[in-house]
């Protein structure tokens, strides 16, 4: 139960620079999701949370108290490893009760704990087992067990589900969610996995090249992104970023995307003939009923190029007046390529980005 | 991690510093009194540098012991090169033609690494009398070879169980047989597998004394005896037997030295198990 | 097994060659040594054509344990036993000791290596030859402090007549139950600091019974010799167990090394978050996870102090008796008096103490190889 506060932390190998300056402040008992390519530099920020890297500048504070040149052991906080990081040699019940060893507990209190967690993870029959004799889902869960026997003031999980199959994975992500319900501490989560950010997170941090893109809730930079980067980084299948130009006729604003013209509902502000990047989520394009409720100047006829279904869905990839998109639309769409059919745009959700900054055109 | 340039990194060099130059020790004074003339030669000025460099030593060291050099190499040579290639035949069938035994074939094989080698050494004497192949070079060479087949088909099928299985069942499925796969596959992808053993025999067939002493006479006699000889002899002055002793470590020193990264390798293979 | 191919037979027939050649000269001769080692042969015609022999039994290592004239030999074991505990200790400790300091990756780590590991592929007559120049009476060892200011060093190593620990071998059985007695209360204390259960406290009580009653009642054991006969740990062998650690310290720091570079990093830092030191990160995590490490550290050590002929040899000359030892005494009674039934009794000894500790290693290994 902590506050956690990184200012101007900056990290540095060599000549290699892979933090630059970040900024974040950490809410007490939030959950933040640390997301972002490989190379990113999330892990680097949490290992210089959790003491296991120094900081080339800037400072963490945790709970007020600057902890930058503080070693790990006394900072009070607890991690998960990717590859868990199990003491091979020891039972389970070694591995939880090896922090309270450490702390010099009495053996009556560290039973007393071990035991809780074991109870609450669903451990208690494999206390005596060694990790080599235990499945995946259930060495996370002694990884788990270990960081959670210490009550820490924070939670820092690195790529912890990446090890399990994608049916687990699903599976212990919904225990972890209610685990850290229970538990309610700051919890630091890093990944790759935009779909863990999304369904974890109070508020993921988009980190790109050692810089913050976005800090903002999961909605928010789903239907909000701060930029190309994250508009296409969030949300499978990425949305469409193409590349088009303003035009403006009786104070209307329409945008130019090859032969494809599009009203643009909302108030913005453009200059005619600016070049624009537009983004549009590949299910805020729709077919079928759907689309009647659509004004006509927002549907137009799609050339199909390939679809796939996925169950009740259908991805389709389709030309427009020249141009390529991908759309996510309901129901199985059986129609062969080269076959057209009537889509609408839901120009509502329209995204508009600077064509060389590549970050958000906000609404005024 | 944090840097703190303390106590602790002081400390760390400085006892690191310590035990260098405590195991640098001998090896110091070994150049040192080779270095020196004879006369130089006294108990209390031992560490201290010679006067003038006496390189002489080193030349009348190397003509005493030139047979007996001559000898090793050729025993070196032909002992390392049959028991690494008989090793590696081993290890190809242990690691990859297992059979019903197979294992406790290996296990028995090992065995023989661990033995002291005294309780084998009366037969083998006799033995090697009563095949004439007793005093000269080819019966230590049978020796070396037989007793290092453990070691060598230990490395080798640990160093095969690396290649992975898939490799050998491809092969087999284009119709390559159990000496082809060797041929072609198995061979190629060990020559480092090679280094590592023959660098370790070589080193161990180089030192080795028992046999030496107790299997040959005196024209055949390997390094190691001729340098105990040379250093046993009381009225000789202490820089010949220093002189002899580089001379004698020289050959293994380089290997160490340059190729030292293999060296260890077959340090690590012959005690730590997968 | 598949049923058996074509290929699988050539396998056979390619390991055949080498199953024969070990069968016999290491199967086939260990029991050729044994049978020699049952007859009296030996003396002048002992290496004649076919030198006459006779079955008698035990009585060869009757002589050694027991016999009027065996006492070399006793002594020239009590020192082997404390050489190979010396150099165990010695070799492991400081090696562990180095691989530590290395652990922590400091610059020219490289260096530090080589320096630590070049002994290691010397020959023993090459150590020895330059140790026993290092151990003489009035130079080097024993001068060097006072190139730092500090008095000479009186002692005389390798030709050192003291002894210390020392024992009646009339009261072996005694002075061993009190051995085993020792090992008892330590493994119980060991075992009472790691867990509640009650196996540590049943430990010390019988090995607590087991010394007392061996200290007080010892006299009704049988006596192992018929006169009294003092043996212990001759001073002189310090130099050889010096400069054998010289020689394998830098073994046993190359193992432990490759094994601390095989933990993970993650390892550590578990460890670190856990609240573990430096020090309780090697004690609780990294050792514990090295045990086969050490084990085969403590085989191959004693493997090589068992058989230690060479450096022995090199250092002191064969005839010197403050540093005997059995491999030595074997060659000895063997190749110089010709006493071959007697040099085989002695080897079989050696073969039998190596045996105790290896073949279970072998057993567990080839388990575990099968697991």
């Amino acid at each position: 139960m902590a506050l956690v506060e990184l200012i101007k932390v900056t990290k540095q190998f060599g000549k290699n620079r892979v933090v630059h300056g970040i900024d974040l402040e950490i809410k007490d008992n939030e959950f933040i999701v640390l997301v972002g390519p490989s190379g990113c530099g999330k892990s680097t920020v949490l290992r210089m949370v959790a003491g296991l890297e120094s900081l080339s500048g800037g400072e963490i504070r945790i709970a007020g108290k600057s902890v930058s040149h503080t070693l790990p052991r006394d900072r009070n906080v607890a991690m998960v490893f990717q590859n868990y990081a199990l003491y091979p040699h020891m039972t389970v019940y070694d591995n939880i009760a090896f922090s309270l060893k450490m702390a010099k507990k009495s053996k009556n209190e560290t039973d007393r704990k071990v035991r809780e967690a074991a109870e609450m993870l669903e451990l208690t029959p494999f206390l005596m087992r060694k990790p080599a004799a235990l499945s995946g889902g259930q060495r996370q869960r002694v990884a788990m067990g270990r960081a959670i026997v210490r009550k820490p003031d924070v939670f820092l999980f690195d790529e912890p589900l990446s090890n399990l199959d994608a049916q687990l994975r699903t599976q212990m992500r919904m225990e972890l969610r209610k685990l850290l319900m229970k538990m309610k501490t700051t919890t630091i989560y890093v990944t790759h996995d935009q779909i863990e950010a999304m369904t974890l997170a109070d508020r993921i941090v988009i980190l790109k090249d050692g810089n913050i893109q976005q800090v903002g809730s999961p909605i928010d930079v789903f239907e909000k992104p701060a930029s190309t980067f994250v508009a296409t980084f969030i949300g499978n299948p990425p949305t469409n970023i193409l590349s088009g130009i303003i035009h403006k006729k009786n104070k209307a604003f329409s945008v130019k995307i090859g032969e494809l013209i599009l009203p643009v509902p909302s108030e913005q502000d453009f200059e005619d003939g600016q070049e624009i990047l537009v983004g549009i989520r590949p299910d805020a394009i729709k077919a079928g009923e759907k689309i009647l409720s659509f004004p006509e100047s927002w549907r137009f006829p799609g050339e199909i190029i390939v679809s796939e279904i996925l169950g009740g869905q259908s991805l389709i990839e389709f030309m427009v007046e020249g141009v390529n998109m991908i759309a996510e639309v309901e129901g199985r769409i059986l129609e062969c390529p080269g076959a057209f059919m009537d889509l609408g745009f839901d120009l509502n959700r329209m995204m508009f980005f600077d064509s060389i900054t590549e970050k958000a055109i906000r609404k005024r | 991690m944090i840097k703190r340039f303390s106590m602790g990194t002081l400390l760390l060099y400085g006892t690191l510093g310590l035990l260098v130059i405590a195991y640098l020790l001998p090896a110091y004074l070994a150049f040192v009194t080779a270095l020196k003339l004879p006369g130089e030669i006294t108990l209390p000025r031992s560490w201290d540098l010679p006067a003038e460099m006496n390189w002489k030593s080193f030349s009348q060291a190397f003509s005493l012991l030139r047979p007996n050099i001559v000898n090793s190499i050729i025993l070196a040579i032909s002992a390392t090169f049959l028991s690494t290639l008989l090793g590696s035949l081993n290890g190809y069938v242990f690691s990859k033609w297992k059979f019903r035994g197979s294992e406790i074939i290996f296990t028995l094989f090992l065995f023989g690494m661990f033995i002291p080698y005294q309780v084998i050494l009366i037969p083998l004497f006799q033995t090697l009398r009563a095949m004439n192949l007793y005093g000269g070079l080819p019966g230590l060479i049978l020796a070396h070879v037989v007793y290092g087949l453990p070691i060598t088909s230990l490395i080798f099928r640990n160093f095969y169980a690396q290649i992975p299985s898939a490799l050998i069942e491809s092969a087999m499925l284009d119709r390559a047989g159990f000496f082809s796969i060797y041929t072609r596959i198995v061979f190629p992808l060990s020559i480092p597998g090679f280094v590592v053993t023959s660098l370790w025999q070589f080193t161990q067939i180089w030192n080795e004394f028992l046999w030496g002493i107790c299997l040959t006479r005196y024209q055949s006699n390997p390094i190691t005896v001729g340098l105990a000889q040379l250093a046993g002899g009381q009225a000789v002055s202490w820089n010949l037997p220093m002189a002899g002793s580089i001379l004698a470590a020289i050959p293994v020193l380089l290997i160490y030295v340059f190729l030292g990264r293999y060296f260890i390798k077959g340090l690590l293979a012959g005690s730590v198990k997968e | 097994m598949r049923n058996i191919s074509r290929d699988h037979i050539k396998a056979i027939l390619t390991l055949l060659p080498s199953i024969i050649l070990i069968g016999v000269f290491v199967y086939g001769f260990i029991c050729n040594t044994f049978w020699t080692s049952m007859t009296d042969w030996g003396g002048s015609g002992a290496l004649a054509e076919n030198p006459e022999k006779n079955y008698i039994g035990l009585s060869n290592y009757r002589d050694l344990f027991t016999g009027f004239l065996g006492g070399g030999f006793r002594q020239d074991l009590v020192n082997a036993v404390f050489y190979s505990v010396s150099l165990l200790c010695g070799a492991i400790g400081l090696g562990l000791f180095i691989a530590i300091l290395l652990d922590c990756k400091p610059r020219g780590e490289g260096f530090f290596r080589t320096a630590f590991l070049y002994p290691m592929s010397l020959s023993f007559i090459v150590t020895g030859t330059i140790w026993r120049w290092m151990l003489a009476p009035n130079g080097g060892v024993n001068i060097l402090p006072s190139y730092v200011g500090m008095e000479k060093l009186p002692l005389k190593w390798l030709t050192s007549t003291r002894t210390i620990l020392e024992f009646n071998w009339q009261n072996l059985w005694q002075v061993l139950l009190c051995v085993i007695a020792f090992f008892m209360i330590m493994a119980g204390l060991w075992k009472l600091k790691d867990e509640t259960s009650r196996a540590g406290k049943r430990w010390i009580v019988i090995g607590v019974m087991t010394g007392t009653l061996a200290w007080l009642f010892g006299d009704i054991l049988p006596k192992a010799l018929f006169m009294e006969e003092l043996h212990g740990f001759n001073l002189a062998t310090l130099g050889i167990v010096m400069a054998t650690i010289w020689q394998y310290s830098g073994y046993t720091m190359a193992l432990y090394l490759a094994g601390f570079t095989g933990i993970s990093q993650d390892m550590r830092d578990a460890a670190m978050l856990d609240g573990a030191s430096s020090a309780g990160y090697y004690r609780f995590v990294a050792l514990p996870m090295l045990r086969p490490i050490t084990l085969s550290a403590i085989i191959i050590l004693s493997h090589i102090s068992l058989k230690m002929f060479d450096l022995i040899f090199a250092m002191t000359g064969p005839d010197n008796a403050e540093t005997g030892h059995p491999a030595l005494t074997m060659y000895l009674t063997t190749f110089r008096a010709n006493d071959f039934a007697k040099g085989a009794a002695i080897a079989i000894v050696l073969f039998m103490i190596a045996a105790t500790f290896i073949i279970p290693y072998l057993i567990s290994s080839y388990r575990k190889g099968n697991d």
